[in-house]
């Protein structure tokens, strides 16, 4: 189970408190609903370690992540652009991370093909990024996810700008994946439909405080 | 985080030419007549009030014609040859001083092409009107109007095109377009040109030694370098160094505001949504010609003497030999050291203006000020001072005087490349951290696949570019060499220089075409040789 438990952030130029808490378990998606502005992305800053907390802590399980830096922490991130490498095979993208050195290792390179028939992409393992559309550059990071085999799973609103079926295809698989893997998924949106179709449970940003709805 | 540990190499970088800075100033001032900062005789005072004079006007005149020039070519998409005619206002920025000027003496010069044209057609010459201060101006203009227009060519095209449609709408003539649409967006590239060219005249070097004609015409710059190298009075040396230091340092903290808007010279072909009317378009039409002409021709007077040069001649010269290899030799350590320190600069001060760095450190914009003011010390240190200090320290501390000139022009060639290596590569570095740092970040990426998969990438091309500027910058340059030059050290601009100087224009005439041939197929061929991919519409264009 992952814990976020009084978690607070000040931004030093603007004098807003923030204040997070809330619970998620394994298998399950939660959530994060509010306005452009209201606090959303900041509280996935600080799950990954983009920004240090000023108190307040970040369990998964027993292991405490709170004061870990962003490479060690067990998670994995898809943002809304910028997933991937355009100049980079689909293949080289799925492994980036993997291994420390620049040559792959056979059984990675081996294991991407299973995985990108998983995500519905199987004939592109050497397509170059570039060529891809939105939603298949989205599945490729989704398949980074599933490559890295990380816990947490965050999703920085990754599906605006998709087309509707497209989207919905999208939320499908990101359900998918977290069931079959056990993945503590949060997702920040600002789309209602969203949250009900994948979502287990809603929080909602409300003057600076993520609220259970 | 992993990415403070960039701050160490590019820290000491920066605290490396800080302290050459000091030292420098240290050296120049230890070495000083204590008497001599309390007084300034007339004849300084005149050097003084010269070199100010010629730099406004300079300023004034670039800056006019750049204007003119720019609103010209804006308005005029589909003049022929004006994607070339771009391409070689561009050059102009890695053109060498003493090619120019070359190219300017044949045509305008007293023998020169005007001159043989005039006295065919109407019996009369214009005399040796290129020496003084008509020539010192004409020069300069031929350098920065065209550097000034590519850059305003840019701030007009930038314009939203609603603009103008809503100034058509409201019935605008041509001088309310000008003054209500046009100029409050060229404004802040006005501020930047202006400051940067006014600092470049006040700092002139070959143009004014060759083009000044008499000591009433000479420069704080020149006048050093008669000191140091023909009156050999290192007291006036130091004297006229210590307030040319002062006055450059004080316009780059007075202009520092103006010159960030300076790295973006894109342009392209944007159709302006306003038909002019016949006579603007002959304005325009005129202006674009006449100034293609006045840039053309002196550089196709340096290819057309050049071509008829005995060039087995000037190879069989040891000289000319020597001072070919001296010089690419020079250039290609200069570049590389440039694009390495630029990296490390550039690396390290992004971390102070990137979001979850340390933007938020309450000494970020005092460490970022501080590297980015390591990285553009040469406009404060011009290099014939920078010269007078290695000058100085060459006598101070023995050592064989090729190893200091080597060292000296090294240094030189590297300052004055590296603010336009930062302008180019600092704004490309911070863009690739802004938009993957998480990403790499999140996935553990090591120094070496980030900069594989990712750094080198997106800005290759970039780097390419910076390379060959370096490289142009440091083969054209009649700076520090002029301290330094002598038969067993010499460059390719301080042979032209001596054969100038000798009168044998042929020999001279080959040289420059040389000259002018490396300079401009380096600036166009090497930045393509680091090749473009994808990545490459992330880069800035410049």
């Amino acid at each position: 189970m992952l814990n976020v438990t009084n978690l607070k952030y000040e931004y030093k130029n603007a004098a807003d408190l923030y204040e997070y808490s809330m619970t998620i378990q394994a298998g399950e998606i939660v959530a994060i609903l509010g306005q452009s502005g209201s606090g959303k992305s900041t509280l996935l800053d600080l799950i990954a370690g983009f920004l240090s907390a000023s108190s307040g802590s970040i369990k998964l399980d027993d292991r405490d992540l709170t004061n870990l830096s962003v490479e060690k922490r067990p998670l994995t991130i898809l943002f809304q652009n910028h997933n991937l490498f355009e100049h980079l095979t689909v293949q080289k993208n799925i492994l980036l991370g993997v291994s420390k050195v620049l040559k792959e290792n056979i059984e990675d390179v081996e294991k991407v093909q299973g995985i990108l028939a998983e995500v519905g992409l199987e004939k592109y393992e050497h397509s170059l990024a570039s060529t891809l559309s939105g939603g298949q550059q989205q599945r490729v990071a989704l398949a980074r996810v599933l490559m890295r085999r990380e816990p947490i799973l965050l999703l920085d609103e990754p599906f605006t700008g998709l087309d509707a079926q497209t989207r919905i295809q999208m939320l499908d698989l990101v359900k998918k994946i977290t069931i079959e893997h056990n993945l503590h998924t949060i997702m920040v949106t600002h789309e209602i439909q969203d949250c009900e179709r994948i979502a287990n449970r809603v929080y909602q940003m409300q003057d600076h405080l993520l609220v259970a709805q | 985080m992993r990415f403070k540990s960039s701050l160490i190499p590019g820290g000491l970088v920066s605290f490396f030419l800080l302290s050459f800075a000091f030292l420098l100033f240290f050296i120049l001032f230890i070495s000083q007549d204590q008497t001599i900062l309390t007084e300034l005789d007339p004849r300084v005072w005149s050097l003084l009030k010269f070199t100010l004079y010629q730099a406004f006007l300079s300023t004034l005149l670039s800056v006019g014609v750049g204007i003119a020039l720019a609103w010209s070519l804006a308005h005029q998409a589909a003049f022929k040859g004006r994607s070339l005619l771009v391409a070689l206002f561009s050059s102009s920025l890695v053109l060498p001083t003493l090619i120019v000027v070359f190219g300017l003496i044949t045509v305008l010069g007293r023998n020169g092409w005007v001159n043989q044209l005039s006295l065919y057609l109407f019996d009369y010459s214009f005399g040796a009107y290129l020496y003084g201060l008509g020539g010192i101006l004409i020069a300069h203009v031929y350098l920065n109007a065209s550097f000034a227009s590519r850059s305003l060519l840019h701030a007009f095209e930038s314009i939203p095109k609603e603009k103008y449609k809503l100034a058509k709408s409201l019935n605008f003539t041509t001088f309310q377009r000008f003054l209500y649409v046009e100029f409050p967006a060229l404004r802040s590239t006005l501020l930047s040109i202006t400051s940067t060219i006014f600092l470049l005249c006040f700092t002139s070097f070959a143009i004014v030694l060759v083009l000044g004609g008499s000591p009433s015409y000479n420069t704080l710059e020149v006048a050093i370098y008669e000191a140091v190298k023909l009156d050999f009075d290192i007291s006036m040396a130091l004297k006229l160094a210590l307030i040319q230091l002062s006055i450059s340092t004080l316009l780059v903290i007075f202009s520092a505001n103006f010159r960030d808007s300076l790295t973006n010279l894109k342009t392209s072909h944007i159709n302006i949504p306003w038909a002019e009317a016949k006579s603007v378009k002959r304005i325009q039409v005129t202006i674009i010609t006449l100034f293609a002409l006045f840039f053309v021709l002196p550089l196709l007077a340096i290819i057309v003497d050049g071509i008829g040069a005995d060039f087995s001649h000037i190879f069989s010269e040891a000289l000319f030999i020597k001072s070919f290899l001296t010089s690419i030799g020079l250039a290609t350590v200069s570049s590389i050291l440039t694009v390495i320190i630029a990296i490390l600069l550039s690396d390290a001060r992004r971390n102070f203006t990137v979001k979850h760095r340390l933007s938020e450190h309450k000494m970020a914009k005092v460490f970022s000020i501080i590297l980015a003011f390591s990285g553009n010390l040469y406009l404060a240190i011009p290099s014939l001072i920078m010269g007078l200090g290695f000058f100085l320290l060459s006598q101070r501390y023995e050592a064989p005087l090729v190893l200091w000139s080597i060292i000296a022009l090294l240094t030189a060639n590297v300052l004055m490349s590296l603010p336009f290596a930062l302008s180019v590569l600092s704004p490309a570095m911070q863009k690739t951290a802004q938009r993957y740092d998480k990403l790499i970040f999140s996935l553990n990426l090591t120094k070496l696949q980030r900069w594989v998969y990712c750094e080198y990438p997106y800005l290759k091309s970039s780097l390419g570019y910076v390379f060959a500027l370096a490289f142009c910058f440091s083969l054209g340059d009649l700076g520090i060499i002029a301290l330094f030059g002598s038969d067993d050290f010499s460059t390719l601009p301080w042979y032209l220089y001596q054969l100038m100087g000798s009168y044998r224009t042929e020999d001279g005439a080959g040289v420059a075409l040389i000259l002018l041939a490396i300079v401009l197929a380096v600036f166009t061929l090497l930045p393509k040789l680091f090749g473009g991919t994808d990545a490459k519409r992330n880069q800035p264009k410049v």
